[in-house]
């Protein structure tokens, strides 16, 4: 027995054993906490099966996907997805845009212009993003009613329904040309990617008429000639769709066509695209300060004007600090997407949650909410990624 | 006006073609804004608050229990008063702040029946003011500053006694303004600690402990808050045991929980990178001197990777704040659902939707404008950056 105890200290003597050992434990502990977990949940329904039965209720916002209330739960879902993502990317975009040009404002040796700067992010970025939502909503409503809509000689109509703007509806050789455009972009990025490559390795570029072509102007010029001779080669692939405003018998308005522009779109894009703007500020605002004053006095001394300074010198290297928390700045604004429940724009979270209202089993409902956010934050990251390397490769 | 002047102005506003078209449109972007805030605050009716405005702030606590808040806000702005002074007196710029935000609270709790009890705060304020300005210039500064930790330390429990001791209203009737304090509190106490844990065990050398804490870190920010609200109004209960009516608990404790555990997970990626921007040789000046794990993470790591940190803690702890208006989701009346609700329901305040969306706005960027000033104080004292 004293042998054994005696070994027992020996073993325990050793970093690597008593790793081991707390490891060991530590992983009981949590197997416990697991296995108790899952013991509960085998008790509820896990299954996704009442996905597969009718919806029954109607989606006021579809795109792509033509979505009737007939329709399962799965086509009603991925709507929602749809929906998300739409107003993710739109929302991304102009974030950026907003949040790149305030964070440079902020910096500004103009005075009016750094204030806007300064008020927009202390007053923004210090309220919720709920607040912000129902603002912008609350906005929309107060627009004129439909029966006093403003409108823009047929071309825009304003009301509280919602902005219509003019669109273009494909007509029969509309999807022929939308193939032909997409061919086209993947030709011109494989020309300029072999004649850049070609440039660089022999050091000279491709003169004709005495004029130099770099392989970026040239795949332009390519995909500009193959789109508009094959637009009027087909004959107006696409019709104008111009929105318009009648009353029908009964005397109430109605409005068709265009492009629609809802509040709630409109409502849950402006508080995105303006709370994510403040964020993006500061980090703008950050890595440009955290650059050396050095490289803006030596485009000064080479005389670029105040522009060229700020787009060829400053931003290009600041992008490197940028990118990281900007990544995460696009992943929360993906999460913040899912408040716009409160004003029933229906995307992923707002129809799940509906369907676990109808159909309860909440729990594998909220796994695939889980796993859907999941794989949407791994594209952004991943194309985050991809940017950032090929950001942090030049000059290095 | 000078030459010199004109030139400045000239220089600043119209150096350039690119400066001056950024001068003229700040200036549209300008007079629209004030044109559109002076057109709404003249049409403004704020009757909608003033009416209101014990349903905002407390929500339905019935009167009986008034004296709870009352002695909580005393107790609190004892602690606030005196711990401006007690470690170096603020600068004039912060004071004039404090005073302001002071002016403000005072000016929102007063109406006829309750002076009285403002007056009491304000003088407790002043008072405690300048006797903490007194004993810090005397020996007795490090004493109080110690008991000043203490009580802040205790702040929270004593609340809570003060909130439930001898039949006090029940969780569900906390609501307004009162209730978005009561949970950020709580969600910021309890997920700062359990935070530091997970990081640690993210930065652990121990494969399992590592791959455990990531998988919960990553799982928890994986959804929005929302979710997972959602999740605590449909299953949560379900997953509870059955002893002690664990499975029945309110509303608001279940907001409490997923608060926390959601500020945990935030609260973990921040101080994983403070932990990951301490330099090498500290552990290893650490390692060599032989301190074991404890001692060397609490007295080494910790205190250098918060303080690095603090900034981006205090930003998240705001977000959190601000997160706690999600809690419509647990049909809580929290002060934004109060806020929608009057105007919605009252038929004595339809159409002043804006109007009290304003104010709520206005009390929640107030508590997030302090928390952001006290960060940038900190951060000062602690030499960030400079150092």
């Amino acid at each position: 027995m004293n042998l054994f105890v005696n070994k027992l200290y020996i073993w325990s003597r050793s970093q690597k054993n008593r790793n081991l050992f707390i490891q060991f434990i530590f992983i009981i502990f949590v197997s416990f906490f697991i296995y108790y977990l899952i013991s509960k949940a085998l008790l509820l329904d896990m299954t996704l099966s009442h996905f597969d039965s009718r919806a029954g209720f109607g989606i006021s916002h579809t795109f792509v996907i033509d979505y009737t209330s007939n329709d399962s739960r799965w086509v009603s879902y991925f709507t929602g997805v749809i929906n998300t993502i739409r107003v993710c990317i739109v929302a991304i975009f102009f974030a950026t845009l907003l949040g790149t040009i305030m964070g440079v404002a902020r910096l500004s040796k103009n005075i009016l212009f750094s204030t806007i700067s300064y008020l927009y992010v202390e007053i923004l970025r210090n309220t919720p993003l709920l607040i912000q939502i129902i603002f912008w909503q609350i906005i929309f409503l107060k627009l004129p009613r439909i029966s006093e809509a403003l409108t823009f000689g047929n071309t825009v109509v304003i009301s509280n329904r919602g902005i219509l703007l003019p669109s273009a509806s494909p007509s029969d050789n509309g999807n022929i040309w939308i193939t032909i455009i997409i061919i086209t972009v993947i030709l011109s990025l494989i020309v300029s990617y072999i004649i850049n490559k070609k440039e660089d390795l022999e050091g000279k570029s491709i003169k004709l008429f005495n004029f130099k072509f770099n392989g970026n102007l040239l795949s332009i010029l390519l995909f500009l000639t193959i789109t508009i001779t094959t637009y009027f080669i087909l004959q107006k692939p696409f019709n104008l769709d111009l929105p318009s405003l009648y009353q029908n018998n009964k005397g109430t308005f109605l409005q068709s066509g265009g492009f629609e522009f809802t509040p709630e779109f409109g409502a849950i894009l402006f508080a995105l695209v303006m709370y994510t703007g403040t964020f993006i500020t500061e980090i703008v605002r950050g890595s440009i300060q955290s650059l050396s004053k050095g490289q803006t006095e030596a485009a000064q001394a080479l005389g670029l004007s105040d522009y060229q300074t700020m787009t060829l010198i400053v931003l290009p290297q600041a992008l490197r600090s940028i990118i990281p928390p900007l990544t995460n700045q696009y992943l929360n604004l993906t999460k913040n997407s899912s408040l716009s429940v409160v004003i029933a724009y229906p995307e992923l979270f707002m129809i799940s949650r509906t369907i676990m209202n109808n159909a309860g089993r909440a729990l594998p409902v909220f796994f695939l909410i889980l796993i859907t956010y999941l794989l949407l934050s791994l594209v952004i990251s991943i194309f985050m990624n991809v940017i950032n390397r090929r950001v942090t490769r030049i000059g290095t | 006006m000078s030459n010199n002047s004109i030139k400045w102005f000239f220089g600043t506003f119209f150096g350039s073609v690119f400066n001056s078209i950024v001068t003229v449109l700040s200036a549209l972007i300008f007079l629209f804004l004030i044109n559109n805030i002076i057109g709404f605050i003249s049409t403004a009716e704020w009757e909608v608050v003033t009416v209101n405005r014990r349903l905002l702030l407390i929500g339905r606590m019935p009167a009986e229990h008034e004296w709870r808040i009352w002695s909580i806000l005393w107790i609190t702005s004892f602690l606030i008063f005196s711990s401006i002074n007690s470690w170096g007196s603020p600068s004039k710029r912060n004071l004039l702040f404090i005073s302001f935000i002071t002016l403000i609270i005072c000016l929102i709790f007063t109406t006829s029946s309750t002076i009285l009890y403002v007056v009491i705060s304000l003088v407790i304020c002043i008072v405690s003011y300048t006797v903490s300005y007194f004993i810090y210039k005397s020996s007795y500064q490090k004493y109080s500053q110690n008991s000043l930790k203490t009580l802040w330390i205790l702040l929270l429990p004593i609340i809570f006694t003060l909130l439930l001791i001898g039949d006090g209203p029940s969780p569900n009737l906390w609501g307004g303004f009162l209730l978005n304090i009561i949970l950020a509190s709580i969600a910021i106490s309890f997920g700062f600690p359990v935070g530091i844990m997970f990081a640690l065990g993210r930065a652990s050398s121990l494969p399992a402990i590592k791959i455990i804490c990531t998988v919960y870190i990553e799982t928890i920010r994986g959804a929005p808050l929302v979710a997972w609200l959602l999740l605590a109004w449909f299953v949560l209960p379900k997953f509870l045991p059955t002893f002690w009516g664990l499975n029945e608990i309110s509303v608001v404790i279940r907001a409490m929980i997923i608060l926390s555990a959601f500020t945990s997970a935030y609260t973990a990626e921040v101080i994983r990178g403070g932990l990951q921007s301490i330099p090498k040789g500290q552990i290893e000046a650490a390692d060599s001197l032989n301190l074991n794990y404890r001692t060397k993470i609490s007295l080494i790591i910790l205190p250098q990777a918060i303080r690095v940190v603090i900034p981006a803690l205090i930003s998240t702890f705001i977000g959190v704040f601000k997160d706690t208006s999600l809690v419509f989701i647990l049909a809580l009346t929290d002060l934004l659902q109060v806020g929608r609700i009057i105007p919605e329901q009252d038929p004595e305040f339809f159409g002043k939707a804006l109007e009290a969306l304003c104010i709520v706005a206005f009390l929640f960027w107030i508590v997030s404008i302090s928390l952001s000033n006290l960060s940038t104080k900190v951060e000062k004292s602690l030499g960030i950056g400079s150092r």
